[in-house]
């Protein structure tokens, strides 16, 4: 929609630039007035991870340098997991401003949220590496797999930004519904609990596979943890990335001309 | 997401600036009766939790077709409501048409809502950067503008300063300030503008005339005839989403007037 200045010449880096400084600009006015700073990004998952983690591990009778990481690895994918479910209905809605004005797209919009959820994620990657160096855990080049994970996950946080954004400004119970739905999911996923050796034992038993937030968490842990993939969690992560960017491209294209107008 | 307008290949003078040709513009709306909340609380909770909220379709704009050629200057003439902002809005590709078809040559900006979008908590500095990479100026454009930008709306004191310290005069002229950095092809303008004290106000005429002459065309929504007679080559009358005249801007202005005491 920047039907301003030098359209013809638009290089993708000029896009880039306003992509990742918007998103980092939004995060550094946040914090910029509290006295911790982003390191207040911290201290909920710190609290969490040192109380509920010793709490949980030995109620289970887990070792803590089992349950620990395994915690840690599945409270920092969540929140990025939730990051993109939860801002992804209000998308278009919060930047309603951005939009009548008419300076940026819709896809500079999304790619300005999906960015700032990566940079809020970003900061709690170093809760991982403590909690590996506090328990001395090894790692192998299998846990560089885990990025691959991680590419995944930020595909999908796009499609599903531009889908959810474009249902959640036409109905606001989209809204509603998915937090209600965010709330069970993160008690169904193995976050707070661990699924056994067989991998589909645990609280949710078999309903685990039908679970995709499981499927990417274990992509992105396993490999750190050291531990296999199933062969399914691939299949389940890759048929989710491709159906569900073919169905945003589809909705974009259909509805993408007529959000402005819901917003 | 296919959200640019249709864009032909930049080519010489002649081709129209903008083409026009039947675009209509509907409109889901959600008819929320608001009235119910004051005069009949009960029923307006009941349809709130019965979601008895109606939703429907509204047609905004009704086959428009004009064109706007180098050099031409479009008044949109009509009463409240008629659609002039919606079309303005249509021109600069924010909306975009349910059906008909628009072409666009050249470079498109309107100043509409220019106060919007601005982070209070940011300083009028770092307010400048975000509104000029919205506008799709790179980094390094921007820091050679905003010395100018800065200049323009007297801020010198105050631009380190987050903008909610900021009083309405200085936000205004800030955001005018922003907003004008970039001279388009084509100029689309909701209401003239004309704002701040006496002393600013010259120097807003000033920036707003020196645009016209770099544009080389205008469409002008106003209620200001004499205005738009000083302004506009051309007219479009519309009334409740209807084009009912478009062609020479005294004609235009005549079929309006005459729009207005056919009506009883």
């Amino acid at each position: 929609m920047s039907v301003n200045l030098k359209e013809t010449n638009f290089f993708a880096s000029k896009r880039m630039q306003m992509w990742i400084f918007i998103s980092w600009f939004n995060f550094a006015i946040r914090y910029r007035k509290t006295i911790l700073g982003p390191a207040w990004l911290l201290v909920g998952p710190i609290l969490f991870i040192a109380i509920i983690g010793r709490l949980f591990a030995q109620v289970g009778g887990i070792p803590e340098e089992i349950f620990i990481p395994h915690l840690t690895i599945g409270l920092v994918g969540w929140a990025l997991a939730e990051g993109f479910v939860m801002k992804s209905t209000t998308v278009f809605s919060r930047a309603k401003a951005q939009i009548l004005q008419g300076g940026m797209s819709l896809t500079d919009i999304v790619m300005v949220d999906v960015l700032s959820t990566i940079i809020y994620f970003a900061h709690q990657i170093v809760l991982i590496l403590a909690v590996f160096l506090i328990f001395r855990l090894s790692v192998t080049p299998y846990a560089l797999v885990s990025l691959v994970g991680l590419a995944f996950a930020v595909a999908n946080g796009i499609w599903l930004t531009i889908f959810f954004g474009i249902l959640g400004a036409r109905y606001r119970d989209i809204t509603e519904v998915i937090q209600a739905i965010m709330r069970i999911a993160f008690l169904a996923t193995p976050i707070i609990w661990i699924p056994g050796d067989t991998g589909h034992g645990g609280l949710m038993g078999v309903f685990l596979v039908f679970n995709p937030f499981y499927h990417f968490l274990e992509i992105i842990r396993a490999p750190l943890m050291g531990e296999p993939i199933a062969l399914l969690s691939w299949v389940v992560v890759i048929s989710i990335t491709v159906i569900g960017s073919l169905f945003a491209a589809l909705f974009s294209h259909r509805f993408s001309k007529v959000v402005p107008l819901w917003v | 997401m296919g959200i640019e307008p249709k864009r032909a290949a930049k080519t010489a003078s002649p081709q129209p600036l903008l083409h026009v040709e039947n675009i209509c513009l509907h409109v889901p709306i959600f008819q929320a009766s608001d009235r119910k909340m004051l005069t009949n609380p009960g029923r307006f909770l009941t349809d709130l939790y019965l979601s008895r909220t109606k939703r429907g379709v509204v047609t905004i704009l009704e086959n428009i077709s004009f064109e706007l050629k180098p050099g031409d200057r479009l008044g949109i003439i009509g009463a409240n409501g008629a659609g002039k902002s919606t079309l303005l809005r249509m021109l600069a590709g924010i909306y975009k048409p349910s059906s008909g078809s628009l072409t666009v040559n050249g470079t498109v900006k309107g100043l509409f809502a220019i106060s919007l979008g601005m982070n209070p908590e940011a300083t009028g500095l770092e307010n400048i950067y975000m509104r000029g990479l919205q506008m799709g100026l790179s980094f390094k454009e921007i820091k050679a503008m905003v010395p100018g930008v800065v200049e323009f709306s007297e801020l010198e004191d105050a631009i380190e300063n987050p903008m909610n310290t900021y009083s309405t005069g200085m936000i205004t002229r800030l955001a005018f300030s922003v907003s004008t950095m970039i001279e388009p092809d084509i100029l689309l303008l909701d209401e003239w503008i004309g704002t701040g004290d006496a002393a600013f106000r010259d120097r807003v005429k000033a920036r707003m005339d020196s645009l016209l002459q770099n544009s080389r065309g205008l469409v002008l929504a106003t209620h200001n005839a004499p205005l738009m007679k000083s302004l506009c080559t051309h007219g479009l009358v519309l009334s409740k989403g209807k084009m009912i005249f478009y062609g020479e801007l005294d004609e235009a202005l005549d079929a309006y007037a005459n729009n207005v005491h056919a009506r009883p």
